[in-house]
């Protein structure tokens, strides 16, 4: 993972997920970064190996928006003011466009980690009379 | 997530799937066997040895592809990520099997398969059927892994006057279809054209039931056939669109390219077509070993015309080859070393091929008859061999390429028959193509010939 999270546990629980819903709501609206027109992926931490090539890996037009939206959020925080209301992102644009690649090369990473501490035993004697 | 138990079970699974004792003894005849298995041509032949070899011949090669770079792109794809594996794991499975992967493409086809040993028929079955219907083609494999070999065989492609001058000839001979370059000859196949939705299109195209066939060399008819069904059930049936090529028309002319590092040159005329094809004449098998130019015994340039020909010149590479595609042929003698020795030797192949059409020794012929049995031969010998012939009958024509055929059919070949191949091909416009020191190489018109 990118960032220590609990959702996926709280996700699985459905009574949970309702409890916690608006209290996730409510502090996203809070944590500030919508009111600077960014998205929380927009926020992850890109110096690793991983975020690096998932940056790579962005359609052109998702890395031109995602540069769009830092230098605006820059430019804002340079002069001490927020978006207007108008263009704070909203909750259903907050839409996490770069973890999925971001797992799926920790995956590619796991495999191969996997893959070289791999303990390879030879065939049973069953298919030895295949003569090799 | 892989966990290491999950993937030792997956690995034993696909061992454990089917085991079998060795093949029967040698049968001693070459003939494909031809069947269809889940509504896919399959043709093999149980030759005797522990190594079996399948490959999945897609007519899909330079020739078809609707897009220039296709069939380049679609073979450095294969193998790659699919939706059940990773390509690592391709690999590392594979490795662990001790088999090797093959993917290779010529202008009419695109290859793809591999060698192992024959109990693990099934394993590598499944992994064709894979690469065929499921793999994912994914813009980031592209920029990362695809796209650098296509830039690299570019490169290599430049660097080599030989591979330039024989793409050139094509082009001159068959202009599209046959004629398109098998190498990308410019970036544009990779900065226009080559992208993983016109790849993905493309291998639907080409890895439809319709346009490709299974060929097994070293397995059994009836396990291939049974593993066929098993794993090639959700291949698509018809292609997204289908692949043609009009009937390859010879047209020939001359076409001079200056090149800094090396020159090369090739003479070219219109030949035979393969055996499952129509216009099949065993004459130009004969007639490539006629003329030759490499010696198959040491110590002595051979008996063949072009290298006592070019006698002069020893540090000049001399071959003649007879290229068979399935509706037309191209007969090619190609010519690579220094600017000076072409300049002056030249004359002497033309003037050779020109002896041909008035006159053969008996004895040079008897040779050549031989060498050119002998060759086709070997060639069925090689695990890999006619493989990809067949494949490629098998999907336009419905024939397989039976080498025992072929070799009996070069017994057949006259005198006469060879003169006239000669003689049509100088009556004829040649396709002659230069590349290199264009001060010093000659015109087609200054050796002779007509263009």
């Amino acid at each position: 993972m990118s960032y220590p999270t609990l959702a996926p546990f709280i996700q699985q629980r459905p009574w949970l997920m309702r409890w916690m819903r608006p209290l996730a709501r409510w502090y996203f609206d809070n944590s500030g970064y919508r009111k600077l027109g960014l998205r929380a992926d927009d926020l992850i931490p890109e110096e690793s190996e991983s975020v690096q090539l998932a940056l790579k890996r962005l359609p052109p037009k998702e890395a031109y928006d995602r540069v769009f939206r830092m230098r605006r959020a820059f430019q804002c925080s340079l002069a001490h003011q927020l978006l207007p209301q108008t263009e704070w992102t909203k909750a259903d644009e907050d839409i996490s466009y770069l973890e999925p690649i971001i797992k799926e090369i920790e995956a590619e990473r796991t495999e191969r980690e996997d893959l070289e501490s791999m303990i390879i035993k030879k065939r049973t004697s069953a298919s030895t009379k295949g003569g090799h | 997530m892989l966990s290491r138990s999950a993937f030792r079970q997956a690995t034993r699974q696909s061992w454990l799937q089917q085991r079998r004792g060795m093949a029967a003894p040698a049968i001693g005849s070459f003939q494909y066997q031809v069947g269809e298995a889940a509504g896919i041509k399959i043709a093999s032949r149980d030759t005797s040895g522990p190594i079996g070899t399948i490959a999945l011949v897609a007519q899909a090669g330079t020739r078809y592809e609707t897009m220039p770079g296709l069939a380049e792109g679609l073979n450095k794809y294969a193998f790659k990520n699919t939706d059940r594996r990773t390509s690592l794991r391709i690999q590392r499975e594979s490795e662990l099997l001790g088999g090797s992967l093959i993917s290779t493409h010529t202008r009419e086809n695109l290859v793809t398969g591999a060698k192992f040993f024959r109990d693990d028929l099934p394993y590598f079955v499944e992994l064709l059927a894979e690469v065929a219907s499921q793999t994912s083609y994914r813009p980031h494999v592209m920029q990362e892994e695809v796209i650098p070999l296509v830039m690299m065989d570019h490169k290599k492609f430049l660097a080599n006057t030989l591979d330039m001058a024989l793409s050139s000839v094509h082009s001159l001979a068959f202009h599209r279809g046959l004629g398109n370059t098998i190498k990308p000859a410019s970036s544009t196949p990779y900065t226009k054209y080559l992208t993983a939705e016109s790849l993905e299109e493309y291998a639907q195209s080409a890895y439809a039931k319709s346009s490709f066939a299974i060929v097994g060399n070293g397995v059994d008819h009836a396990e291939l056939s049974k593993w066929t069904n098993e794993f090639f059930g959700d291949a698509r049936k018809s292609p997204l669109q289908q692949l043609t090529s009009p009937q390859s028309k010879y047209y020939g002319g001359e076409e001079r390219i200056s090149h800094g590092s090396g020159n090369s040159m090739v003479i070219a005329f219109s030949g035979s077509s393969s055996p499952t094809g129509a216009s099949y004449k065993p004459e130009a098998a004969v007639l490539a070993a006629l003329l030759g130019g490499q010696s198959a015994i040491k110590w002595s340039p051979g008996f063949s015309l072009l290298s006592k020909a070019t006698q002069e010149a020893p540090n000049m590479h001399v071959a003649t080859k007879s290229n068979i595609y399935t509706d037309a042929g191209l007969v090619t003698i190609a010519m690579d070393g220094s600017a000076t020795d072409i300049r002056n030797t030249a004359g002497k192949v033309v003037e050779a091929l020109k002896s041909v059409a008035q006159n053969i020794s008996k004895e040079d012929f008897q040779k050549a008859k031989a060498l050119a049995k002998f060759k086709e031969l070997e060639y069925g010998q090689e695990p890999r061999a006619a493989l990809e012939l067949t494949g490629a009958g098998l999907v336009r024509d419905n024939k397989p390429y039976q080498i025992d055929d072929v070799a009996k059919s070069i017994d057949g070949v006259t005198e006469d028959k060879v003169k006239k191949l000669v003689k049509e091909a100088l009556e004829n416009k040649a396709s002659v193509s230069a590349v290199g020191d264009l001060y010093l190489l000659p015109f087609a018109e200054e050796l002779g010939l007509k263009v």
